[in-house]
């Protein structure tokens, strides 16, 4: 089990209420994503696993570490067993390709060798070879999105966490990063992702966690089980 | 820290050249503070230094009681010489004393020794001196109990002013500075607040991958350091410059308030400026991550 949510609620200071009993796990390698319409509470799912939030009622575990109880000088270390993808890609735009990368290795206290050597490597992996010293805004909306996922998995994260990362993405490119992530994810790294394109989870044959006004109203782990 | 020093460095100069107006105008009013407080800092010690000057020219003068032999008188002058914090005692006999009074009251008609015929009339007297200005008071007190001592005079209103003109001074030159210094924060908290929203983004992915606090801190301190010690430089070759061309233009025309001239004292005035300028930095970084930056 890498990620337990039990009994999660969480309700804003605002008095929003986002999640409202909220409990699943997941296994070490599982792909799974995060289906519902804006304001199901998607995000607030992921903020709670990355401890940007803290939830009002119920224990998070993320490789059996209490988030909920964690210490805040722990809380940069914990992070760095997760990767995170994000809608509208975060890209420095004053760095290129490579120092965007290297930038997510420089601030976990890299040195300049394994830089060197591991930048150029996941550049290769995500296909963006030869594009090494090319800026932001020289890039499609897909190799951006390519940039932010390999700035996601430089540190080999255990999880990657991909919050909407094909929503400003036309649906042929979305196909292409969904096979990058696929291939993230055979490589054994767990991935969760949120989205609400239906088109994207249909044929999958992946778990799909559907929430709605901040409760789980169906998670298909045991049909995807008995498909495979 | 050290490993990522000079990645904070780049960070800290990039982040001072993309908000380039807004460094330079920091640090022209760093400069600006830093060129008051030099100022008044120089004002002060040059001030006390007068100050001192004049104290330590204050002296008490004991009047020896006429009835006193010769021996006697000479005991007393012991007496106060072993007195603690006295600094010098000198015997003004009371003949010298009528000659003093003479040479200041001399006119062509007439002597003094006329008027007052061939009894002088003044007793014989110490003039004591104290090793520290503000304890004049206290050891004419104690003087003015011993036996033989007719009368004692040292000054009193004259010291009680200056002293209360010395704390003036200070009091004002240390207000000046107060406010001068919360300037200079404020102006460097705006400053690195501005350069932190305009990183909001970077932060925001630094917090996210997993940096420490204080890597994230690290070179906003930096930028903050760089912004107060760069004014505070230019600050002080101001100083420089304008205290040079005082001592060379000006001493001749107010050769009776000496100017202090000392390298080593002023060299140490100048590196305090630039401590207190890189000192301003932190705090004024300080302020504004405190405020600003929730990692």
């Amino acid at each position: 089990m890498i990620v337990q949510f039990y009994n999660v609620s969480k309700t804003y200071p605002n008095g929003v209420k986002a999640l409202n009993d909220v409990s699943f796990k997941l296994d070490q390698g599982e792909f799974v994503f995060l289906m519902g319409p804006s304001g199901a509470g998607k995000s607030t799912v992921i903020k709670l696993m990355l401890r940007e939030e803290i939830p009002t009622r119920g224990q998070i575990f993320i490789e059996s570490r209490s988030v909920v109880r964690m210490q805040k000088k722990e809380i940069p270390f914990f992070r760095r067993s997760m990767g995170v993808v994000f809608q509208d890609f975060k890209l420095l735009e004053n760095k290129t390709v490579s120092e965007n990368i290297a930038f997510a290795m420089r601030v976990v206290g890299a040195g300049n060798q394994e830089i060197r050597q591991r930048v150029p490597q996941v550049i290769k992996m995500v296909g963006l070879d030869g594009k090494n010293d090319r800026f932001p805004s020289q890039l499609s909306g897909g190799e951006q999105q390519r940039v932010g996922i390999a700035r996601a998995i430089v540190n080999r994260p255990l999880i990657l966490i991909a919050d909407e990362p094909t929503g400003n993405l036309d649906i042929d490119t979305s196909m292409g990063i969904m096979e990058l992530l696929y291939d993230i994810n055979r490589a054994g790294t767990t991935v969760i992702m949120a989205t609400h394109a239906r088109e994207l989870v249909k044929d999958s044959y992946k778990r799909v966690i559907t929430l709605d006004q901040g409760r789980i109203i169906s998670d298909n782990e045991a049909a995807i089980g008995d498909a495979i | 820290m050290f490993k990522n020093f000079g990645y904070f460095i780049r960070e800290a100069g990039t982040s001072l050249s993309r908000n380039r107006l807004l460094s330079i105008a920091t640090i022209s009013t760093i400069a600006i503070c830093i060129f008051i407080l030099g100022v008044a800092l120089l004002l002060t010690l040059n001030a006390n230094r007068f100050i001192d000057q004049l104290e330590s020219d204050l002296e008490i003068m004991v009047f020896v009681d006429q009835e006193l032999d010769e021996d006697e008188t000479a005991d007393l002058g012991d007496l106060l010489e072993s007195t603690p914090g006295v600094q010098s005692v000198e015997f003004i006999p009371r003949d010298k004393a009528l000659e003093g009074l003479e040479d200041k009251f001399r006119s062509e008609k007439y002597t003094l020794r006329d008027t007052v015929g061939k009894d002088n009339p003044l007793p014989d007297s110490f003039s004591v001196k104290a090793e520290q200005p503000h304890e004049v008071v206290k050891i004419a007190q104690e003087i003015e109990k011993m036996p033989g001592v007719y009368k004692v005079n040292y000054g009193k209103e004259m010291v009680e002013r200056l002293f209360s003109v010395t704390k003036l001074v200070r009091i004002i030159s240390m207000v000046l500075i107060l406010l001068l210094a919360f300037a200079a924060v404020f102006l460097i908290a705006t400053t690195i607040r501005l350069a932190v929203f305009s990183r909001r983004k970077e932060i925001y992915l630094m917090k996210l991958v997993g940096a420490t606090d204080w890597f994230i801190r690290w070179p906003f301190f930096l930028e903050g350091i760089i912004l107060g010690l760069v004014g505070s430089l230019i600050a002080i070759g101001l100083l420089v410059l304008a205290y040079g061309s005082l001592l060379q233009n000006i001493q001749n025309a107010i050769f009776f308030i000496p100017l202090i001239e000392d390298s080593k004292m002023l060299t140490g005035v100048y590196l305090s400026l630039l401590g207190t300028g890189a000192v301003l930095g932190v705090a004024g970084t300080w302020f504004s991550l405190n405020r600003f930056l929730d990692v």
